[in-house]
């Protein structure tokens, strides 16, 4: 008997977190891939197969590529941006003093604070008409945008909140990997007389590449799951120039209840993150171990 | 020489408060609007010092709608959701950490996918089968799907690999009982890396939006997020005062928070982004 | 108390044996040191002790009970740990009770207790203090407290001295013989370090690659070593070696030796050859002053050797004469097997060939 449940002991305990992502993780993602091959509505009874005919009427939908369109458009300047400034930064204020403590609580701040009010107090901000920004700009003689407003400049205007937002998070995590390279090292640089510029390219840079690496690949996850800011600031809009992949999902799947499309394009963003997680694991096997 | 270094310094501090000013003043604009009276938002260029400092805002933007209810509903899900994990990430992690079986490969590989799916991909399927089971606009469908977490079960693991393997042995000789190692001795032990993982789901769930925006449909099971973005409708136009008041209410004691635990906080989420 | 018996047992590793067959007795009430070079399968004779591993094959007892399948917490068994693997999140106190609580000792009975060992070993002041907050040598009482506590059958130290510095080290020890004789436990014990062995044991087991070499009282493994690797282990710097086949004048009547041997201490400096049967020309390639012994290096025809005296005068001159008397030889078969024939003495021990 105690030799049966010594054996079973490890399922037990396994069991409980297991049952719970099979339930709403791994079956939810079958389920996806199943029903993208299928037309439904959600009211039908039975769910009508159609092969591909989902991803190929997809590739002709201008809504759906021009939300593929902005995604990228998205991470890609979010993502680069935050990172180069949170690495700058993150050289800039790595100091051991309580004012440079404070800095970085600032700058973190956002990080702590739902994106709802994020989103909303962002708006206030933005407002083209009686918006603080708009304040600033005038104030230093500079002409004024419509941000959100304009099909122009709003996925913009929402690539600046995610980056306020993030390079808080961005710029700790940095810091902690410039907190874990050895002193000893930097001692040893200023014994052969390097420079500040050398020590960086020739020390700090390889040490923190692997954090570096890492941070863009989660940020590159994060951003291409963004939803919360479009749907409060700009539910898309306007003329679809913020719609966004899991915007689009959820529009389609939401509103017009063409699930069959929505699943699809859910199958789409799982094949984009699954080949950063790829990368990921890739990644992560063949980190560089120094010493 | 000794005047440029010292120039040096300066420019130094005045960059520092840029930055600051850039992250601070948001904030502070959002407490200045949320007493100003409705003219005094729009004006163009704004008001720094509102004529009257406006406090019934407050009770404006909680009066707007069932507050209560929804500030109810977070602390149901969000603790509930904080109990649950603590009774399924332990025993995972500890199995994974400690005993080689049959599937544990497969088992964690499975935990490890896991970690690496977003909600924004399965929201859909998910709504799916809580509609088919009632679930619904409940608590349980804000709830279950985050009764176990991936990301926490495999920090946990790495902090229960590191405890001796010596200890496990002394406590054996003791005779203590497998379980009795794991609550007795391992959770003890790894009792800041349980604290710091509790914190990071708490604010991660408290400040969710989007699941609760999918799952409910009524106020009855609303949460605080979403109950708030309902003010951007409110009373047809556009009411930046309220609006504000209302984030205040959601923002200043996440704030408060925030500046008193500040190096714990920072170190949870540090710690749990660096893996 | 009780004594513990080794009968032909065999430890594996995949495909890795550790220790091939081991039979042995460690009689009840000794302190007996189990000591050999890293990796010789010390440890895992001790954890098999304990039950903290199965042995693939054979069976062990302790007193008349065959333990093989009975759990490490139910051989009454105490161990020492080498780190003292003390729980970090409970007091002293809360450390030396764990054992007597998950026995179900009523409460009155673990007070009484825990008072009792905290007074022996000196920790009562300290019963409510973190572990983290002791120094090396207080950790280590907590250690011996709690395994105490259980008044096991059998006591288990596993290196437990080689965290501590040497002057700590040096109490401890003969703090632990004096705790030994109080308590009249069988102790295990074990270590690398030869002094300790030496110095500790009333018994010493001396283990190379999972077989035991030779098991004997300290005094009788530096006088009657069974085999080189016996000789060449204990004693410091170790015996010295000679190959048979570069002594132009051996002679000796013994067949098959291989070489012969002699410890350091017994060597002698001189100017001139004496009447010694082993006498050979040598320089002096190096001096070692430790106070009252002196080391010298030197360099012979048959290679290096050690020579150390006690008490005696520098010797300057670079050129000399080592000799030893006859009855300080050692000699060695060619399958390692020492052979003191001045001692009347060849201990039937068992030889692996491969020496």
């Amino acid at each position: 008997m105690s030799r049966w449940l010594e054996r079973f002991r490890p399922y037990l305990m396994v069991a409980p977190a297991i049952i719970v992502f099979v339930l709403f993780f791994i079956y939810p993602i079958g389920y996806m891939i199943y029903l993208s091959f299928h037309e439904w509505d959600f009211i039908s009874p039975d769910k009508q197969f159609v092969g591909l005919d989902n991803f190929a009427g997809l590739s002709e939908h201008p809504e759906f590529l021009k939300s593929l369109e902005n995604t990228f458009v998205f991470t890609f300047f979010s993502v680069g941006i935050t990172t180069v400034l949170a690495l700058l930064l993150a050289l800039w204020i790595n100091r051991p003093t309580r004012f440079y403590g404070f800095v970085q609580g600032a700058v973190f701040s956002p990080h702590i604070i739902s994106l709802v009010s994020i989103a909303m107090l962002w708006m206030w901000l933005m407002d083209p008409q009686y918006g603080l920004l708009n304040w600033g700009l005038e104030m230093f003689g500079l002409p004024q945008s419509e941000w959100l407003a304009s099909p122009e400049t709003a996925l913009y205007s929402i690539i600046l909140v995610a980056i306020w937002k993030s390079i808080g998070f961005n710029t700790l995590i940095i810091i902690a990997g410039l907190q874990s390279i050895p002193p000893h090292l930097y001692e040893a640089a200023a014994l052969d007389q390097s420079s500040r510029f050398t020590s960086f390219a020739k020390i700090t840079f390889p040490m923190i590449s692997p954090t570096l690496f890492f941070l863009i690949i989660m940020n590159l996850i994060g951003s291409f799951q963004v939803f919360e800011t479009i749907d409060i600031m700009t539910q898309g809009g306007p003329l679809q120039s913020t719609n966004t992949l899991v915007y689009y999902i959820y529009e389609y799947g939401f509103r017009f209840f063409q699930l069959g499309y929505a699943s699809s394009a859910g199958v789409i963003l799982l094949i984009v993150l699954s080949i950063l997680t790829v990368l990921y694991f890739f990644l992560m096997s063949r980190r560089v171990h120094y010493q | 020489m000794k005047t440029s270094r010292f120039a040096l310094k300066g420019l130094n501090v005045l960059g520092l408060l840029i930055v600051i000013a850039i992250f601070a003043t948001p904030f502070v604009w959002m407490a200045v609007t949320s007493v100003k009276s409705l003219s005094e938002t729009i004006t163009f260029p704004p008001v720094w010092i509102p004529e009257t400092i406006r406090f019934e805002n407050f009770a404006l933007a909680w009066d707007s709608g069932p507050f209560l209810r929804y500030f109810v509903n977070s602390l149901i899900v969000t603790l509930s959701i904080l109990v649950l994990q603590l009774f399924t990430i332990v025993p995972a992690a500890y199995a994974f950490a400690r005993y080689r079986f049959f599937a544990d490969r497969v088992l964690f590989a499975l935990t490890m996918i896991t970690l690496m799916i977003p909600t924004q991909l399965i929201f859909l399927p998910v709504y799916l089968q809580f509609s088919s089971w009632g679930l619904l606009d409940t608590h349980l469908a804000l709830i279950l799907p985050f009764a176990a977490n991936a990301f926490a079960i495999f920090m946990l693991r790495q902090t229960f690999k590191q405890v001796p393997e010596e200890l496990l042995e002394a406590a054996r000789l003791d005779q203590a009982s497998e379980w009795k190692i794991m609550y007795m001795v391992m959770v003890p032990m790894a009792k800041p890396t349980i604290i710091t993982l509790l914190l990071f789901s708490f604010i991660t769930h408290w400040n969710d939006y989007f699941w609760p925006l999918v799952m409910t449909t009524t106020d009855a099971s609303r949460t605080l997020p979403v109950g708030i973005s309902a003010l951007t409708n409110v009373e047809g136009g556009v009411a930046w005062h309220i609006m504000m008041a209302g984030n205040m209410i959601l923002v200043v004691p996440i704030l408060i928070i925030f500046f008193i635990a500040q190096r714990h906080i920072i170190r949870a989420f540090v710690y749990t982004g660096v893996k | 108390m009780a004594e513990i018996r080794f009968e032909n047992v065999k430890k594996t590793y995949g495909e890795d044996t550790i220790i091939p067959d081991m039979n042995m007795t460690i009689k009840d009430g000794s302190f007996t040191v189990i000591v050999g070079p890293s990796g010789c399968g010390k440890s895992t004779t001790l954890r098999m002790i304990a039950g903290l591993e199965t042995q693939t094959e054979g069976n062990i007892y302790i007193g008349d009970r065959l333990v093989n399948d009975v759990s490490p917490g139910k051989r009454n068994v105490s161990m020492v740990f080498q780190n003292y693997a003390l729980y970090p999140t409970m007091s002293v106190k809360g450390n030396i009770e764990f054992g007597l609580k998950n026995r179900k000792v009523p409460k009155a009975e673990r007070q009484k207790l825990i008072e009792e060992v905290a007074e022996i070993v000196g920790l009562t002041p300290y019963l409510n203090k973190k572990p983290q907050k002791l120094s090396g040598g207080q950790r280590q009482r907590v250690a011996l407290a709690r395994a105490m506590v259980k008044k096991p059958d059998v006591f288990i130290l596993d290196e437990p001295l080689s965290n501590l510095d040497a002057k700590l080290r040096q109490q401890m020890r003969s703090e632990l013989v004096q705790l030994h004789a109080k308590l009249g436990t069988t102790f295990v014990y074990v270590t690398h370090d030869q002094v300790e062995a030496m110095s500790m044991g009333d018994e010493i087991v001396l283990l190379d690659q999972g077989e035991i070499m030779q098991m004997a009282p300290p005094l009788d493994l530096y006088n009657y070593p069974a085999n080189r690797f016996t000789a060449q282990f204990i004693g410091t710097p170790p015996m010295n070696l000679v190959s048979v086949d570069q002594l132009p004048s051996a002679g000796f009547s013994e067949k098959a030796v291989e070489q012969i041997g002699f410890r350091p201490e017994k060597a002698k400096l001189r100017h001139f050859p004496g009447n010694d049967q082993f006498s050979m020309p040598c320089t002096i390639l190096n001096r070692e002053t430790l106070g009252s012994e002196i080391i010298y290096q030197l360099d012979t025809f048959a290679g290096k050797l050690y020579a150390k005296t006690f008490n005696e005068p520098v010797v300057d001159d670079e050129q000399l004469v080592v000799s030893v008397n006859n009855e300080d030889i050692y000699y060695f078969k060619e399958n390692g097997r020492c052979i003191a024939p001045y001692l009347n003495r060849e201990t039937p021990i068992k030889v692996r060939s491969t020496v």
